[in-house]
């Protein structure tokens, strides 16, 4: 199945956090909007980042009003819904936004799954990489939750 | 790890002007809190525990954003191994 994907900032600083931006590869199109772009630059953009062929693109946020989200949110979100395509992110605000809207979502365990699923990490590593996840990254996420998904790993 | 924990112990026990034994006892408790609403959480989500019972441990918004992230994390890997 051909995967096409926007995202915003939190999958690519978690997954940069763990090493692991490579698992990005197994989308055949990644966009990244120039706003999540710039938020990036605030801080540090991730060196792997460069290696992933992703393409910057302008977003139109003309019909996604959310005060809940921030600007790269709501850019991403706004790609996602014109161009249909997967959203990328971390954040259960904006997680829920864009189901609200009809946009499929998911997330960094999301993609360290499809890595496993797609023959990129052993069951091992994508166990180890969720457990990285939840200790060693800025993303905030319950470690029983976390357990959750490497047991869903064996189960399927 | 261990010179970084001396270190850090210092410098709150200095900025705060407490003894260090204080500055160990507030970690100790802080962590065991952490560590105690992981095991709430751990034993709610598996059945172990009744929701009004996890939400008297540890609050309500703890409960709901843990009921938040299960959704989303069983969304993501059933995709992620499906996709």
């Amino acid at each position: 199945m051909t995967l096409a994907a926007v995202s915003d900032a939190g999958p690519l600083i978690h997954l940069a956090e763990i090493d692991s931006l490579e698992l990005l590869a197994t989308f055949n199109t990644l966009l990244v909007p120039e706003t999540v772009y710039e938020e990036l630059e605030a801080g540090d953009v991730p060196d792997e980042l460069s290696a992933l062929p992703f393409e910057l693109v302008k977003a139109d946020e003309n019909g996604v009003e959310s005060e809940e989200l921030d600007a790269g949110e709501r850019a991403a979100l706004a790609v996602a819904l014109r161009r249909e395509l997967v959203l990328l992110t971390d954040d259960l605000a904006a997680r829920k936004t864009a189901s609200d809207a009809g946009v499929e979502v998911h997330g960094s365990i999301g993609i360290i799954a499809l890595g496993y699923g797609r023959g990129l990490i052993d069951r091992g590593q994508a166990a180890s990489l969720m457990h990285a996840l939840q200790r060693e990254t800025s993303l905030f996420v319950t470690e029983a939750v976390v357990e959750r998904g490497i047991r869903m790993l064996d189960e399927q | 790890m261990a010179a970084e924990i001396s270190d850090r112990v210092r410098a709150i026990a200095k900025a705060r002007d407490l003894p260090e034994s204080e500055v160990f006892e507030r970690a100790l408790e802080r962590g065991l809190e952490e560590l105690w609403e992981d095991l709430v959480l751990a034993q709610y989500l598996d059945g172990e525990l009744d929701r009004e019972d996890a939400i008297e441990h540890v609050g309500r918004t703890k409960v709901e954003r843990a009921e938040r992230e299960r959704a989303a994390v069983e969304e993501d890997v059933d995709w992620g191994l499906n996709a």
